[in-house]
Formats: C-alpha cells, structure tokens, sequence
C-alpha cells in the first residue's frame, strides 16, 4: 500500500486542535493592543535604527486601527489583469525548454460593458534563456519568478490600450520574496522587467494592485509585538536577543501567532467592503524596488479577509487607493468572493495535462524529423509505463 | 445568412456554434452548409444548448434584486466569452451542384470550421419539396425523441412555405405511411404539428383519435426502432 493514512488520523485530529478559534475571551490582550495602539510611538520603534528584533513588522502609512468603507465605483470603468502558467524546463527530456503562456482580460463596465480574453504562449529554449548570465540554470524556483516579472510586463502592455479610470490586477504577491539571498545576476533578470512594468503602469496612471485571497502574512501582528516591547519603557532599545537571553516569557507574549487575516476578521471585525489602514511592508527585498516598495491593507470582500498588495505611489495617491479598493471589492462581489478578472485571467493561462502532453508530442515531432530519436530517462520512462 | 461554424462533424450529421450567445435556428429548421465541391450539405436542427465554452466550468447563478435577466450580461461582461450556444443538426441530404436534392445521406461529412448557414424560403422550398428525408429524422435517436424532431420540423417547413397546406398534407400522408405500425408514435407526431390540422390528418390517413391514444408514444416508439416491440397496429 502506497500511502497509511491510518497512521495520520490522529495527528489530523491534534492539527484540527491547533487552529485558533477566536473565542470571545482567546485573543483579549489582542483586542487590547489593537485597540489601543499608539502609531506615533509604534512607527519611532520601527524606525529607529537602534532596536534589533527578528520581526516582519508592518510600518503603518498614517494610523493603525481604522476602517475605511468601500468608495463608490466610478459610472465607467475597466479591470485588467494578467496571469501566468508555465511547462517546467524536464531535466528527463533531451530538448531543454519551458513554455510560460500568460493569459490576458480586459474588462470594462458602465455604459458600454466589454470583455476582451486572450493569452499568448511562448517557448523558451535559447542558451541565453535557460541560464542567468550563462551559468545559473533556470529552475522551478528562478521561473516562478520570471513569470511574475512576464505577468506585470504584460499587464503594462496590456493597460496601454486601456480607458481610465481602471485598475490593473495581479493575483498573488508582488513582494517577490524568493529573491532576497538569489545572485545579483537573477535579481537583475527578474527585477528590471518587473520594476519597468510598475513604472509604466505608473506613467499611465493606472494604479495596479496584486490580491491575495486567504493571506497567511502575520506583518499587522509582529507590530503589535514591537508596539508591546517593555524595553523602550524601561529606556532600552528593542532588542529580542537580550530579551530572550533575560527571560521565558518576553512582553510581547500576550500577542497570539495568529495570521492578520485573522487580526482584521476577529477583532478588527471589519464589515463587508471594509478596508484596513494602509501599511508597509518590511520585506529586504523592497530596498530595490526603489519608489515602487510595496503596501498593502485588508480588505473583506463579503466572504473573506483579502490582502491587496500596492505600490508606494498607489497608496500614497488617494485617489488611486480609492479606485483599488472600489475595484477590488466590486470584482469580488461580482465574482462571488473572488475577483472576476483574476478568476478568467487564470482560466486563460492555465496549460491543462493534455495541452501539456500535446506540446511534449510536438516537440518530439520536430525532433523525429530532423532524425533525432527522443530518448527519455529510464526513471521517466518506468513513471510513464507504470507496471506490475 | 451565416448562423454557425461546424465545431463537431460526422457522416450523420454535425454540431454547430452560434455565431452569436443565444442566436440559433429553430428546433426543425433546415440549415445548409456549403460544401469545397459546389455541392450542399442539408440538416434538419435537432437539439440546441447554450454552455460554458470550457465544459469543467458549470454555469452559477448571477442575479440579484437589482439585476437579473438581460443585465446580468452587462455587469459580466465576461460571459459573452465565456459562454457559448451550440446546436446539432441531422443531415437529411445534399444537393450537387447541378442542383438537384438528394434525400438521402452525402458521401462525406462537411468539413470542420465551415459556415452553417440558415436556409431562405426558396432553398427550403426545393429541398423540402417530396418528404423523402423524413425516414432519417424518424430514426434519429438524439436528446429530442424523433416523433418531437418530425413535428418542429414540419411546422418550419409549413411556415416557411407560405403555410402551405398541400404540403402539409403530403408531409402528413408520410408521416402516416413511416408510422403505419406504430399508432402511438403517429398520433404523438400529428398532436405536435399543430391542433388545428390534426384532424386532418388523421382521416387523411385513416385513423381515428379516440380512446387507444395514452400518450406513451415516444416509448413505444423507442422500443420499435431498437427492435424490440416492432408490433403491427
């Protein structure tokens, strides 16, 4: 037998055990720090370049624990939105390749409502291609990236065309974490493009907005572990390392590991089509993004607490700020808890098995008729013709 | 006038898709699709359905209070493209480019990706002018049972003919002569055409309404076409 699952039926139950539930009395400390945050004093501890701490903490633009309700849509308006999918380069096939198709929506609303779909493949094979500066090869992780920086140089492309007022929406985060610690060579392969795209949308006037649906980031509760440090009371700079080597149980204990979503469901309590404050995010790897350095605040959308990601000149422009989170909202009730565009953005950009597998053919034709024999890999192939 | 682009074809007929959401030919309709040799391919419209154009994703319900029906559409946009109405059609005939129609079934299928077009009064006038064809929509076994196919069919035709009651008559007399041995399907074909005929027809063929009708008639006729209950009235 492959897989016991009898041996995991308990673990499950004790995992169930974990999840916060949220009662009225679990998270009071919680509620406290909330509502009793001083943001003057919280963005001087995060700022001060004295305190040393091992935290993500969320800097707060003006205040920490208002809520903001959704701002009317414009009469007229469009969304757009790119996504991408990609055929992974197959260490086991002897053509080196990957494809990355991005699939493209425009939709317009108001007087003259419109739909525009489409997506555009592109297969990748040339040396330049598949090694960064010619020596680092791309793999999973490397083309993740690079089809982030495709999705936003194509949302740029495709806001060109596009009436304003709109909104250009990407799914998931535009923080791209997986490049902090990569080569300088990979940073520059993936962040000229990407930081180019946000710059051109920017010189369009079309404020972009990534949206994470069921978001893990903990950045609101780390500061409200910095904002319940003792040390600056005591006339010390925050410092986790001293404070854990003086005792068990440091001050900022009483603030639960619990995700934001859960901080802005729960205590926050924020209605439908709420917004939270604005924050910025304390990611290294924001250093390079220059004036583009991303925001973000929470959103619930009817259904759940989203996190909607944007740029420093979006969420410094209200106007822009308004327009996301108008948008967002609309296109989440529009989309039955999710995002319309994204969700017919993904649809164009999915590559489904058997497209896969039609490519893969493809490929093996053009070899054959250059009398090039595709060989596999015994290990692929015993996984092709599974037997017994 | 183009309609439809056949997405599906084979000898016995093809599936077409509308050219626009919502818009496609009447149940029974005759639509031709113009053949690469001159020649003209002829079905009879037999089921029609509108879809999502990925058959994984199932339609959901969009309304609201405040906006329902036609204005659904306006507030998703997306759908015009997402969404995708489809008909079949059963092929009844050609006609060669001499022209002359020919009921019975053409050599090929028509190509794939061909314009499905819906035929004027005068090209069904011609095809439909001996009800030759009419053996093949009796057979077919598709999600509309054959007797509901023959009926919508013939009310077309009449309509598009003019109402043209001579023809009625004929399309009658042989609709009697394909069901003799089966009463029920008969009567079941001559209730669809319309109420106001159907007396006619009956006498025209020698049966009476009464009692004997029980309304199981697409039964009956099912299990006479797979040869299990062929009984003679």
């Amino acid at each position: 037998m492959p897989f016991d699952f009898s041996r995991i039926a308990a673990q499950i139950d004790d995992l169930a055990r974990e999840v916060p539930r949220g009662g009225p009395d679990e998270f009071a400390p919680l509620r406290e720090a909330y509502a009793t945050v001083d943001t003057g004093e919280l963005v001087a501890r995060l700022t001060d370049p004295r305190n040393k701490h091992s935290w993500m903490p969320a800097r707060p633009d003006v205040s920490f624990n208002r809520a903001y309700p959704a701002p009317a849509a414009p009469p007229d308006f469009g969304v757009i939105a790119t996504d991408g999918s990609f055929i992974l380069p197959d260490r086991h096939s002897p053509a080196r390749f990957y494809l990355i198709n991005i699939g493209r929506v425009h939709l317009h609303y108001g007087s003259r409502p419109d739909a525009h779909l489409s997506s555009t493949a592109e297969l990748r094979y040339r040396e330049q291609e598949l090694q960064v500066d010619g020596r680092i090869p791309v793999n999973a992780t490397l083309l993740g990236m690079r089809r982030a920086a495709d999705e936003l140089a194509a949302l740029a492309a495709a806001a060109e065309g596009v009436p304003r007022p709109a909104v250009a929406l990407q799914d998931g985060t535009l923080i791209l974490w997986s490049l902090s610690g990569q080569d300088e060579a990979v940073k520059g392969w993936v962040l000229a493009d990407f930081l180019d795209a946000l710059e051109r949308l920017r010189e369009r006037g079309i404020p972009v907005a990534s949206y994470i649906s069921f978001p893990g980031g903990k950045d609101a509760t780390d500061a409200l572990r910095i904002a319940a440090c003792d040390y600056p009371g005591r006339g010390l700079p925050i410092n986790c390392d001293a404070c854990r080597a003086e005792r068990d149980l440091p001050a900022c204990h009483v603030i639960p590991n619990v995700p934001d979503r859960h901080l802005f469901a729960h205590i926050a309590r924020l209605g439908p089509g709420e917004r939270s404050d604005v924050f910025a995010s304390a990611s290294k790897i924001l250093r390079e993004y220059g004036e583009h350095a991303i925001h973000f605040f929470y959103l619930q959308t009817g259904t759940e607490i989203a996190r909607v990601e944007i740029p420093a000149w979006v969420a410094s422009h209200r106007p822009h700020l308004d327009l996301v989170h108008a948008l967002v909202y609309d296109q989440c009730r529009r989309g039955r808890g999710y995002p319309s565009v994204l969700q017919e953005a993904h649809e164009q950009a999915v590559i489904g098995a058997d497209e896969r597998r039609v490519v893969e053919q493809l490929v093996e034709e053009a070899l054959a008729r250059l009398g090039l024999v595709m060989l596999r890999s015994g290990k692929d192939a015993s996984k092709r013709g599974r037997f017994v | 006038m183009r309609i439809g682009e056949v997405i599906e074809t084979s000898t016995v007929g093809f599936w077409a898709e509308s050219e626009r959401l919502h818009q496609l030919p009447p149940l029974g309709a005759l639509v031709a699709v113009a053949l690469p040799d001159g020649a003209t391919l002829y079905g009879v419209v037999a089921f029609g359905q509108t879809a999502g154009v990925d058959a994984g994703r199932r339609a959901v319900r969009r309304g609201t209070d405040q906006v329902f029906d036609g204005a659904i559409y306006d507030q998703h946009p997306e759908l015009l493209r997402i969404l995708r109405t489809t008909f079949q059609a059963i092929t009844v005939g050609y006609a060669g480019p001499d022209g002359r129609a020919r009921h019975h079934l053409p050599p090929w299928p028509p190509p794939l990706h061909y314009s499905v077009q819906e035929c004027d009064r005068a090209t069904v006038a011609a095809f439909t002018e001996a009800p030759g064809y009419f053996a093949i929509l009796a057979a077919s076994e598709g999600e509309v049972a054959a007797e509901q196919l023959l009926a919508a069919h013939i009310r077309c035709v009449y309509d598009r003919r003019g109402r043209d009651t001579a023809w009625l008559n004929a399309a009658g007399q042989q609709v009697a002569r394909l069901l003799k041995r089966d009463y029920d399907r008969l009567l079941t074909v001559l209730e669809a055409i319309d109420p106001g005929v159907e007396k006619y027809e009956v006498q025209s063929t020698k049966y009476e309404l009464g009692g004997a009708a029980n309304g199981s008639g697409g039964e009956n006729g099912r299990a006479g076409k797979n040869g299990y209950g062929d009984v003679p009235f």
